[in-house]
This record gives C-alpha cells, structure tokens and sequence, in this order.
C-alpha cells in the first residue's frame, strides 16, 4: 500500500540573505504517513518544521531528496495538499462563504454544487450564520475556522497546518483542538500538524516527531495510542496514557533547547 | 461542534443608532455634519462680502458673491455656462477614462512581472516628471491647438498616477494570500483576479482619486493653453477681458464639481468594497 505521504533523504540548505551563509534548515528527514493518520511535528524554534512544511506544500523548491504524495513527486503547490496558515490567510474581500468555497471554485465545480458543499462545512465548523460576513468582522477562532473549512472543503489528499491555533487565544485554542479532532475523527484525512505546544501535539496525533535543534533531524517519533473518541481535555489531563507521552515528548524537546542554554 | 453565538462582530461604519436601529443620517449623505457645513459656507460667504465691500474697485479684484451669482445666471440664461461645463465635463470623463484604462492594466503588468518592470519603471519615472504642463508643447506641435490636444494631455497626466499606485498596490499584497491560492491550485490568471486585483484595490482607488484631480487639473489648464471652450478657457478670457464675476465663477464651479464627482462617484465605490472588506478605517 502506497503511503499517503513519502519523504526520503530531505536536506535542505539555503543561503542565510544577510551574512550569505549558508544554513543548514534540514538534514536527511525520511518519514513515511499512511492514510488517515494524523501527525504532529514540535521541535524548538527554528528546528526547519515549517521549512518541512513548506517543502512538503510545494512552496519552497527541494533539491536533494524526495517528496511524494500517493506516490507522485512534488513538484510546486496544488490542491493536492491543502494548507493552514498560522495568519489565516482567508482573503478578506470574501465572505465566509466564498473563501470556504474557493477551492472547489478553481476546482471548476459548478455554483449549485458548491452550495451544499459549503454549507456542510460551515456546520461542520460552526458558523452557521456568519456565512456572508466579511473576515474583519470575525474573531481570531473564528477566522481560523474558517481557514480549516476552506482547506477541508477542497478535499486535499492531505491537509498541512502550520502551528495553525498559535495566534489564537488560550481558550479558544483548546476548544479549536477538540473541534479539530472531531473533524479527523468524522473525515479521517490525512493531517500533518506543526506546533510548539507539546500537549497539543499529544492531545492531537495518532504519532509525534520531535526535531532536534538545526540542522533539523528527526529526533525520535512518540506514539499516542489513544482512540479520537477519548480525546477530550476534561479527562484526557489525568489520563496517564496522555501523560506519559506528554512528558516523554516534553522531555525530549527540553534536551534540544537546553543545549543552546548552556 | 458547539456553534458560538456573540463572538464578536464588527460595528458597521458610518451608521448612527437609535434605539438599537441604524439610521442614515445627513452626515452619511454629506459625509460631514450638515449643521457644520452650512456654518463653514456661511462664514466664508461673510468674509467675502466684507472684504469686497471693503476694498477699492472690487468689481475688478473681488466682486461680491453677489455679483458673481449675477454673473452665473446671465450665463445660464445665454447658455453659455451650461455649454461650457459640458465641453469640460466631457473631456474630463473621456481623458480620464482612457487614462485609467491604460494605466491600470500597465500597472498591473509591472506588478506582476519583475522583468518588465525592471526596463518600464526607469522610463516611467523619467516621464511623470515631465510633468502635464511640460508636456504641452509638444503636443501642441503635433496636434495643434485642437480637442485633441487637450485630452492627449489629459490621457498623459492621469495616467502616472494610477499606474504607480497599481503597481505598489500589487506588490504590497501579502504574500500569505497568494500562498493560499496557489496551495488550492490557483492559475495565473486566477491568482490576478482572486488576489492582486482585490488585494490593490485600496491603492487603486486612492490612485484613481489622484489621477482624476490630476485630470481636472489638466482639463483646465489645456484649455487655457489651446483656447478652446470651457470651464478652464471661461477663466482665462475672464482674466484677460476684466471679468473678474467670471473668473470667480469658473473656480467655484470647479471646486464644486470635484467634490461632487469625488463624494457620488468615487466615494462610494470605496465604500463597497475596500470599507466593506475592512481593508480601511473611516
């Protein structure tokens, strides 16, 4: 069975644009994702996971190494993989509506068509009655979520979100995150995730990558067995399957930042 | 998933409350409080009789408001006032329409392609300042003292504004938009249309603003300059055959015109759409 998601021997180096040097962002990640899985990537900052991400996204050209989604190379940005930007990045001259449908909107799909499409993912996100509001009259939560309506409703092979809830409100953020893992429950797509919140990472994926610090490797992978439908932060804070890897993940971060503290 | 009922909605601009229901008030129509205008007018309509009053030989320096209203109705009534206003009229909207037609798409192309950009721009910057006025001549030697020549310097003037303000307006788009659509398979032509048209409005419009004050500019200063008939042409012959009224007359139509076209044309237009997407405070 082909992996949804195929990285093999990913380096990535650039020239740093006010010294010139070159900078090591990536060193040789190989990672494989299967259908329906949903991945998490934290490392400390600067550690090249939304250099992966981009890469992965098509929006920054890789040289060595290979990137596969269903099996076919990557070469640019596409429908394909649908991204999540930590800014939102809905287009304000939209309403809500029209940003959640512009995918299928380039994707051709006809008006009528669209129509229930949309509506269902405005339900699916809850915001039912903001349909023709224009962004700047929504809430930081609520554009982010209509940024992951927008994404989902393209039905990309794999959804790709960069530390989307950082710019989000602490409150907020934990329902997002509950919000976020009914949806994978209910449309079981692939998501790739980056954050620096380890508990999110934990509370989130089926599997963890930690990065070391730059040149971003892949430190070590953390399981997560713990079904979707348990995943709620009323019980999951005491459950120790969730503690466990939190803190396993948690431990393994702090020795990458901690060398720089030195 | 629980839908949130009272996150927080945006105040509509512009629009006073009663009672919890919006009311469109005499500022929304004016677009300053009516009571204001009318003092501010009223003043400036008082310090002119004084001082015209006041003054020696005012029928050559400064005829009162009196006179000049005078004045406008016999040319109404010759025609001639009303004559005038739409010969000006017209070449204003048919050289500003040409000039916004080719600047906005010449500012776009810049926009886009940096290789254009980097042989055109050099060659823009040297002409806009080789300013309206400079132009003249040299169309005058080629076209004479003609229609022509008026509205080639209208089209001339207008255009500079607008294709720079594109220009800047495209480049300034964030970059996060256009990531967006690329990542749902955007094509070029989609990526203009959906993000850097949108995205440029509000330098277009305020570069659209400036080219048509720009155009009134040259409109009467053109028709000064090729004696042709009009508002700019009725000053100019004010001047030289001592009709001050006239002079007065032409200015104040002037003035009036613009704020109309600037407040019922160009007003709303941003209203619908930049004010509308947030884009801008009011």
């Amino acid at each position: 069975m082909v992996a949804k998601l195929t990285v093999e021997g990913l380096t990535h180096r650039y020239p740093d644009e006010y010294t010139g040097e070159s900078v090591h962002a990536l060193d040789n990640i190989n990672l494989e994702i299967q259908d329906g899985e949903f991945i998490a990537v934290v490392g400390p900052s600067g550690c090249g996971k939304s250099t992966l991400l981009n890469i992965l996204a098509g929006l920054l050209p890789h040289r060595e190494g290979v990137v596969k989604v269903d099996g076919t190379p990557v070469s640019g940005p596409g429908p394909d993989r649908g991204v999540v930007f930590q800014e939102h990045a809905i287009l304000p001259w939209r309403t809500v509506a029209r940003n959640i449908g512009h995918g299928l909107e380039l994707q051709g799909m006809p008006k009528a068509q669209r129509r229930k499409r949309v509506t269902d993912f405005i339900e699916m996100v809850g915001l039912s009655g903001f349909e023709d509001k224009y962004p700047h009259e929504l809430s930081g939560g609520m554009k982010q979520r209509c940024a992951v309506a927008r994404t989902l409703c393209a039905d990309p092979v794999v959804m790709l979100m960069d530390e989307p809830f950082a710019a989000v409100d602490a409150q907020t953020r934990i329902t997002l995150q509950e919000e976020l893992n009914r949806i994978a429950m209910a449309t079981k797509k692939t998501i790739l995730f980056i954050t620096h919140a380890v508990d999110e990472a934990a509370f989130l994926a089926d599997r963890c990558i930690v990065f070391s610090r730059r040149p971003g490797r892949i430190k070590a992978v953390v399981n997560i067995d713990i079904p979707r439908e348990e995943r709620v932060w009323a019980t999951l804070v005491s459950d120790a399957r969730f503690t466990t890897a939190r803190d396993r993940i948690l431990g393994l971060v702090r020795e990458e930042v901690g060398e720089d503290e030195e | 998933m629980g839908g949130r009922e009272g996150e927080r909605a945006g105040p509509e601009p512009n629009m006073r409350t009663r009672d919890g229901r919006k009311v469109l008030t005499a500022r929304d129509l004016l677009g300053v409080p009516v009571i204001n205008l009318v003092l501010v007018i009223v003043c400036l309509i008082a310090v002119w009789s004084v001082i015209s009053a006041t003054i020696e030989n005012p029928d050559r320096y400064l005829p009162s408001p009196l006179a000049v209203a005078i004045s406008s109705i016999d040319m109404i009534e010759k025609g001639v006032l009303p004559s005038y206003f739409g010969d000006t009229l017209i070449r204003l909207v048919i050289g500003s329409i040409i000039g916004l037609a080719v600047g906005i798409p010449f500012g776009l192309l810049l926009g886009i392609n940096r290789t254009v950009s980097d042989i055109f721009y050099p060659i823009m910057n040297f002409f806009q300042s080789v300013s309206g006025i400079a132009i003249f001549p040299i169309i005058v030697i080629w076209w004479g003292n003609s229609d022509q020549t008026v509205l080639a310097v209208i089209v001339y003037t207008s255009f500079f504004p607008i294709a720079f303000s594109v220009l800047s307006g495209v480049r300034e788009v964030p970059m996060q938009y256009l990531n967006a659509v690329r990542t749902m398979g955007a094509s070029r032509y989609r990526i203009i249309r959906d993000v850097l048209i949108p995205g440029a409005l509000p330098h277009i419009a305020t570069g659209a603003r400036l080219s048509i004050g720009f155009a009134w500019r040259a409109v009467i200063a053109g028709e000064m300059l090729a004696g042709r008939e009009g508002l700019g042409w009725m000053i100019f012959t004010g001047q030289d055959a001592d009709l001050t009224a006239q002079v007065i007359l032409g200015m104040i139509m002037i003035g009036v015109t613009w704020i109309v076209l600037d407040h019922y044309l160009l007003r709303p237009f941003e209203a619908d759409t930049i004010e509308r997407w947030g884009l801008i405070q009011r």
